[in-house]
């Protein structure tokens, strides 16, 4: 017993030893924006007038253009994606460019500014980043030549190298030296290898894969048919396909919000001629299912605060000027209205 | 070839002078936009006006000339009119008497239409569908060729080379007898459009070079004119344009777009004078193809007119008339057919001591749609030897392009034709060398179709309606002394064009001036001539212009200014020499016409035309 304990003693006093004489990296003040909600505007096609508005939902302080007041230059592209991974932020424009910065003060850190294309989103894996891209249309406004493009430095540089997988990949998540890849129109997903840099093994879905979320210690991908919605998850030591969730849900959109106690906010459109949109309420792991939570028009993005419970709406009116943000709470009821950037598509809560 | 035919035609032939001649006249009925246009504001150049841009194109010469605000995407990109408030399909382009704004976008790309092609070029103010037809909300640009017989033969070269790597040339030959008049022009231009800017969207706004802005242009346009009697005369005219171009991308995109447009146009004209009456027979065909990227879109219309135009009665003159227009499309998304048929009455009494008037009719039918009232009525009052007052009232109408009826997916079929109704007052103050034009207006356009994103898809609807208010005021003053002369030109313009309340949309859009619609725009020009030296300055004011409706974003307004040195009419051995020299951009003023568009600063231009 006394051996153990003074086994004990030496052990802590090394592990003492030990961490006292590790270099820790410097620890980042948080700034302003390292809370509250992020809002991402995407902005007007062919106008490049994409940008990012903070939202402090304590007190409802709105602050517009914050790249171009951190940076002074325009941010100048669409906002498709706004991604905080390996504690930065990566401002992905699907006009051929992802703005790096750090996610305190919107202050840049840098830039990919060649060699993609169509940008969609992006994860870091492997101290590289990995970027979803449409590719160039062809002449029947197909993209046939959609890739990963591959960037040896998580603050920016150039592609590297294209990793080509289905047409039109979307999302993409991490795990481990792995990548997961939503090839959102030939309804595959791509496993890649972030060290080998090359695709290792494709799944076949059902419907468009549109997002990969954590969930109950597993990685789960969200795809959209046009009656139903599926969840799958995956096996992570082989990756392949260990359970599906089909909920009848029509004219899912593919945008999604994350609510409280596993509930998940969908957003449907019917499309032409009546152009009705709404909100769909499911969860994979409890009993909500309610297709028509919540309808209307005009619906651009959606998002959800968890610490206050409440569930933000963005209309894009039309893109014609700001787009505005409605705020519900967890039963539907409006609770305010807000006006935001040019073309309001998504949240990041902070 | 051509060259070849036309080197014969000079050298072979005599022709003897116009001035030697007692010509035998036909009687050609003006178009109608002139005839019946009383009340009406409309400015014209001629072919001498025109000289010194015979290297440009019509969106250089609206924006240095009239008060017609250009939508331009960069130096020889996409460049759109942006007239009394109106959007750039409301502006209806003609060429002899064709419209040829694209049935499928509804409008025109001023940037590709060259200014060597046109002998006139007449600018209508703006609505009136009655006398012009379709999309002509803001107001109608005509390009013509005029006749010309009994004309020395001509062989003319025109070069200009310029900043950024420009070079143009073109080749005008004419040829004519008493009865047959032929005038053929070739035109190229290549243009690497290399021009310095500075890239404020990137760290520390490095000056880059434009390295994906080039375009070339080519084409050709051959006119006939045949008197065939003394009371029959037929006008043809071919039109080929093609031009390749780099798509300038936006600042903070690397697209690497690139574009070819082609177009073929064919316009017949046929007049035949009765006892007291003309009977015109007019058609024409266009047919344009692009190319974006590698993916094709193609239109193709065909026009039918027939007019009679009765001058019987001593006050009064008529005019009847009808058009069938058929119009195709064959795109990546979609193919449509659509016809259109038209019947138009107009009338001009000129009866009462010092007035004229007008009053004029159009009746349409498109697919099952039946706009049986478009009309027009204006009146012309000489008050006394130096005042004219003008006033007029008109509705205008656009019918919903095939793009927006039938594009896949978001097209809507069920779109309702937009209409303008439009009055003005104006004053034209004429003493001695003065002349002063002030013109108020004001409009309303009612189901203005916007395209909005329902869900994943954009589709266009009837949302907007904007009321348009303006105030436009030019004056031109003439004076010589000895052999200097002097004409000196400055305006005004003032447009307010706002968006009217719609519950559809926020309340931060009501009431609001449409973006890219400056309120003040400002021009002003002098030129002095003496003998054979030319001098000419000139200045635009473009005022601040929000980017989007709630006017969050307000782009700078900007002063540009160019000046023009020119020796005309120098003989050298049996050719006569014009040899210009002109800056653009005088100030190197860094601006932007539309948000993230850097253009061009200053460039310098050698013109040299040479008459054989």
């Amino acid at each position: 017993m006394k051996n153990n304990f003074n086994q004990f003693i030496i052990c802590l006093s090394l592990s003492l030893i030990l961490f006292s004489c590790m270099e820790n990296e410097p620890e980042r003040i948080l700034g302003e924006f390292d809370s509250g909600i992020l809002i991402m505007n995407e902005g007007a096609f062919g106008a490049n007038d994409g940008e990012v508005s903070h939202l402090n939902p304590s007190n409802g302080t709105l602050k517009t253009n914050i790249f171009e007041t951190a940076n002074g230059r325009p941010f100048a592209g669409l906002l498709e994606d706004l991604v905080y991974e390996d504690d930065k932020l990566y401002l992905v424009a699907n006009t051929g460019k992802i703005e790096v910065v750090n996610p305190g003060d919107f202050t840049s850190l840098g830039t990919v500014n060649s060699g993609l294309d169509q940008p969609r989103s992006l994860t870091v894996n492997s101290e590289k980043l990995f970027i979803s891209d449409y590719g160039s249309y062809d002449q029947n406004y197909g993209t046939p030549n959609s890739y990963i493009a591959v960037v040896k430095n998580i603050l920016g540089g150039n592609v590297a190298k294209k990793i080509p997988v289905s047409r039109k990949p979307e999302d993409l998540i991490s795990f481990g030296k792995y990548i997961l890849v939503a090839g959102s129109e030939e309804s595959k997903v791509h496993v890649i290898d972030a060290e080998k840099e090359e695709v290792i093994k494709t799944l076949e879905v059902e419907g468009k894969p549109a997002v990969f979320y954590e969930a109950a210690g597993k990685i789960w991908l969200y795809t959209t048919g046009s009656n139903e919605v599926y969840f799958y998850s995956f096996h992570l030591d082989n990756f392949t396909l260990a359970t599906t969730n089909i909920f009848p849900i029509e004219n899912a959109t593919g945008k999604i919000a994350f609510g409280n106690n596993d509930i998940m906010y969908l957003l449907t459109s019917s499309g032409w001629p009546d152009y009705e949109d709404g909100i769909a309420q499911v969860s994979v792991l409890g009993p909500e299912l309610n297709p028509k939570w919540y309808s209307g028009s005009g619906f651009y993005g959606i998002g959800f605060d968890k610490t206050r419970g409440e569930l933000y709406l963005a209309y894009a009116n039309g893109f014609q000027g700001n787009g505005t943000i409605t705020v519900l709470d967890e039963s539907g009821t409006e609770k305010r209205n807000f006006e935001s950037g040019r073309g309001p598509s998504g949240f990041l809560m902070r | 070839m051509m060259l070849f035919v036309w080197v014969m035609l000079l050298f072979d032939q005599k022709v003897e002078k116009a001035d030697t001649l007692l010509l035998q006249e036909i009687q050609i009925e003006a178009p109608a936009y002139q005839t019946y246009g009383q009340g009406k504001k409309r400015i014209s150049w001629n072919k001498e006006e025109l000289k010194s841009y015979k290297n440009r194109s019509l969106a250089d010469l609206l924006a240095e000339k009239s008060p017609v605000f250009i939508r331009q995407y960069g130096p020889g990109m996409l460049a759109s009119p942006n007239f009394r408030g109106t959007s750039a399909g409301h502006t209806a382009i003609f060429w002899n008497g064709i419209p040829i704004n694209s049935p499928s976008l509804g409008q025109s790309d001023l940037s590709i239409l060259p200014l060597i092609i046109a002998d006139q070029i007449d600018l209508s103010y703006g609505s009136d569908g009655a006398l012009l037809g379709n999309e002509s909300l803001g107001g109608a640009v005509h390009l013509s060729t005029t006749p010309q017989f009994n004309q020395s033969p001509n062989l003319s070269i025109l070069q200009e080379t310029g900043s950024f790597g420009k070079f143009h040339i073109g080749l005008e030959g004419s040829y004519s007898t008493e009865k047959i008049g032929i005038q053929t022009k070739i035109y190229h231009q290549n243009n690497p459009n290399e021009y310095s800017y500075r890239d404020f969207s990137e760290v520390g706004s490095p000056v880059k070079k434009q390295d994906h802005a080039a375009f070339q242009q080519q084409g050709f346009q051959q006119d006939v004119h045949w008197k065939i009697n003394t009371n029959q005369l037929l006008k043809t005219s071919y039109w080929w344009n093609k031009a390749n171009r780099e798509i300038q991308p936006i600042l903070g995109s690397f697209i690497q777009d690139t574009q070819s447009d082609e177009s073929h146009r064919i316009s017949l004209q046929y007049f035949i004078q009765k006892q007291n009456s003309i009977l015109e027979f007019r058609s024409g065909w266009v047919k344009d193809s692009q190319y974006f990227n590698q993916i094709k879109n193609e239109t193709s219309s065909i026009f039918f007119n027939s007019d009679w135009s009765i001058h019987h009665f001593s006050d009064w003159e008529f005019r009847l008339g009808g058009r069938v227009s058929l119009n195709s499309g064959n795109f990546s998304s979609y193919s449509a057919r659509e016809t259109r048929l038209e019947t138009y009455q107009f009338i001009n009494f000129s009866g009462i001591k010092h007035v004229d008037v007008s009053f004029n009719l159009r009746q349409l039918k498109y697919e099952n749609q039946w706009v049986p009232f478009i009309p027009s009525f204006g009146l012309n009052w000489k008050l006394s030897q130096e005042f004219l007052l003008k006033a007029s009232f008109g509705k205008g109408f656009k019918i919903p392009t095939l793009n927006d009826r039938f594009w896949e997916p978001g097209g809507n079929p069920n779109l309702l034709p937009e209409e303008s109704w439009q009055g003005e007052m104006g004053v034209l103050w004429q003493k001695g060398s003065l002349e002063s034009q002030l013109t108020f207006y004001g409009m309303e356009v009612d189901n203005w179709i916007i395209w909005k994103p329902e869900g994943s898809i954009w589709t266009p609807q009837n949302l907007r309606k904007v009321r348009n208010r303006g105030i436009e005021w030019e004056n031109k003053l003439h004076s010589s002394f000895g052999q200097n002369k002097l004409l000196f030109f400055w305006s005004y313009t003032f447009t307010h064009s706002v968006n009217l309340p719609n519950p559809e949309d926020p309340t931060t859009f009501w009431n609001q001036q449409l973006p890219y619609t400056p309120r003040h725009q400002g021009q002003a020009s002098l030129k002095l001539s003496k003998s054979k030296f030319t001098f000419q300055i000139g200045s635009q004011y473009v005022g601040s212009r929000a980017t989007t409706l709630d006017q969050t974003r307000l782009l700078k307004g900007y002063f540009l200014s160019q000046t023009q040195l020119g020796l005309d009419n120098l003989n050298l051995g049996p050719f006569k020499y014009t040899i210009q020299f002109r800056v653009q951009n005088l100030f190197n003023k860094e601006y932007q016409v539309l948000y993230l568009r850097p253009m061009p600063g200053r460039s310098f231009h050698i013109n040299l035309s040479i008459q054989l």
